[in-house]
């Protein structure tokens, strides 16, 4: 079950604003899908090791990228969706 | 009541890889904004991180030198938070299976500071404020880290001090980073807590983030112990809190409360495989980790009988002590070409960064020459001093400056020669001398140094001169 105060603080994180009333409704679609995360802990054990094992998703370390410097980007392509600003990409101001 | 103080580093340090730890970008300092970045490390969809095998390495090198166990399987493990410095607003960090775990750094004091765990992670972006905005350069983000987080062992600012020093160092000498803590290679994170002296229990914690100073973080940690023991002196509580220190005041602010604290919600990593870590390859990172400082330090006064404060300056610096070696093992004498390293060669080298990178214009081969030539007694100090003067700034050979001549007239036999001239050109004097005028024997060693230019070992000469007046 999870309580009126942990959806608050959720929704606090990421950053949506949940009135009263949506809530309410977030409660009861909480615990479905809680329930279904449940069904899945029931296939698997919900350990790590278990679950790479299952899946054969682990690499030895000599299998991993060499280290070796590839061209990156131009500035121009790399901001082409934004307004650059001197090569920047421009945002709101985060700090006060 | 008497109070101590209780501290716990936090270290992040850049790893000296070429490339980032997901993608081809090189890892070069600096460049104009958002010209080292690719659809990977700017955290564009549907691209998928591929894991750099020297991070791995590094990391791993990191650790053993600082005594850790390391995870023969660890993973990569997902951070969210959200930042512009954070394309993908996560971090891929590392949770749960740290790559090290359960090492330490020695201090000189014999004290050990134990080390937790050493994690790898990646970098994010630079953060530019002006003008109502807030500027980003990704060129950073995603360049590998390893967050160094130890045990709350430190209990003085000078410890803290000695501790990071000794990081730095370590990590210099296994080659795994320059922790340059003004380009931000190397930086600290400071959690202090004052507690009843005597008392085992923990208090409250504040946490000053992001020291890039030596200097600045040892008195941040002084002001920090002074302003939680007048805290608790006056019946207060220490608030917890993320504090950022003023270079200008000497004091600390808060930055944001408990209230405010992140939760990451970590989840393993699901672009990125497992890493298994055959002990065969630990063992081969073993085998090429090189003398570290502490051992080299305890070496070279037990063994080498290097005077301590000499022997400290040499091991500072990992290319000193490497050229210092090398003049050692063909030939040159420990203690001489120590002396000589930190008072006349370091004399000539301006900054910690140029001692750093020790490119000097005398090869080490020529310096073990130098001091061979000293040792034997075929050259005196001053004249080797006067020597080096010139190699250092012109470079060149030895013999480009004392000619063979001169070194060969330094002989035993000749120096016996320039002696019996001595006497034989200072009758006055022997006479005086034989008559017990001890200071007449300096009118001959006035011959010998004119008749050798000053380049003979006068100790020797005035040997000489009192076994032929006997």
């Amino acid at each position: 079950m999870v309580t009126r105060e942990e959806i608050k603080t959720l929704a606090k994180l990421a950053k949506l604003d949940f009135d009263d009333a949506r809530c309410e409704a977030f409660e009861g679609e909480f615990a479905e899908i809680i329930a279904f995360a449940d069904t899945i802990n029931c296939e698997i054990s919900g350990d790590n090791d278990t679950i790479n094992e299952v899946g054969g998703r682990a690499e030895d370390i000599m299998d991993l990228r060499e280290d070796e410097v590839r061209p990156s980007l131009d500035n121009e392509k790399i901001t082409s969706n934004v307004e650059s600003e001197n090569g920047y990409f421009p945002v709101r101001r985060v700090v006060k | 009541m008497k109070y101590e103080l209780v501290v716990g580093l936090e270290t992040h340090v850049e790893l000296a890889t070429k490339t980032k730890i997901f993608c081809g970008c090189t890892t070069a300092f600096g460049g104009a904004p958002n010209t080292h970045c690719c659809p990977i490390c700017t955290g564009q969809p549907g691209t998928l991180p591929v894991l750099n095998k020297r991070v791995i390495e590094y990391g791993i090198r990191a650790g053993l030198a600082t005594h850790c166990s390391i995870n023969t399987v660890t993973h990569l493990d997902r951070k969210n938070y959200c930042y512009p410095d954070l394309p993908k607003a996560y971090q891929i960090s590392q949770f749960d299976k740290p790559l090290c775990y359960n090492g330490y750094v020695e201090l000189e004091s014999g004290k050990r500071i134990r080390i937790k765990r050493i994690h790898v992670e990646e970098d994010a972006g630079k953060l530019v404020h002006e003008r109502g905005y807030t500027f980003v350069d990704y060129n950073r983000g995603g360049v590998p880290l390893i967050e160094i987080v130890a045990e709350p062992d430190v209990s003085s600012p000078e410890e803290a001090r000695e501790y990071v020093e000794r990081l730095q160092q370590i990590m210099r000498y296994v080659g795994v980073s320059d922790c340059r803590m003004q380009e931000g290679s190397m930086r600290c994170d400071i959690n202090i807590s004052v507690r009843e002296a005597g008392t085992t229990a923990f208090t409250t914690r504040t946490e000053i983030k992001n020291m890039n100073s030596v200097n600045f973080m040892e008195k941040a940690i002084a002001y920090e112990f002074e302003r939680q023991k007048e805290v608790y002196s006056s019946g207060g509580k220490i608030e917890q809190a993320t504090l950022r220190y003023d270079e200008h005041t000497g004091e600390t602010y808060p930055m944001r409360t408990k209230e405010d604290a992140q939760d990451y919600r970590y989840f393993p990593e699901p672009d990125i495989l497992t890493v298994n870590i055959p002990e065969s390859y630990i063992e081969s990172v073993k085998a090429s980790l090189p003398e570290l400082p502490l051992e080299k330090l305890r070496r070279y006064t037990a063994e080498l009988g290097i005077p301590e404060a000499n022997a400290r300056l040499i091991v500072k610096y990992k290319a000193v002590a490497d050229y210092f070696e090398k003049a050692v093992s063909l030939g040159a004498s420990a203690r001489r070409a120590a002396n000589m390293i930190v008072g006349n060669i370091y004399a000539s080298i301006a900054t910690e960064d140029e001692k750093e990178k020790f490119q000097i214009a005398v090869s080490a081969e020529e310096f073990a020459k130098l001091i061979r030539l000293t040792d034997e007694g075929k050259i005196n100090t001053t004249m080797a001093q006067i020597t080096l003067g010139k190699l250092l700034e012109n470079g060149g050979a030895v013999e480009d400056y004392i000619s063979m001549e001169e070194l060969a007239g330094m002989g035993e036999d000749d120096l016996r020669r320039i002696c019996e001239e001595a006497i034989a050109a200072s009758p006055k004097a022997v006479t005086d001398f034989k008559a017990g005028k001890e200071k007449a024997i300096s009118a001959m060693f006035g011959y010998v140094k004119r008749a050798t230019q000053g380049k003979a070992d006068i100790r020797k000469a005035e040997a000489i001169i009192r076994s032929l007046l006997q």
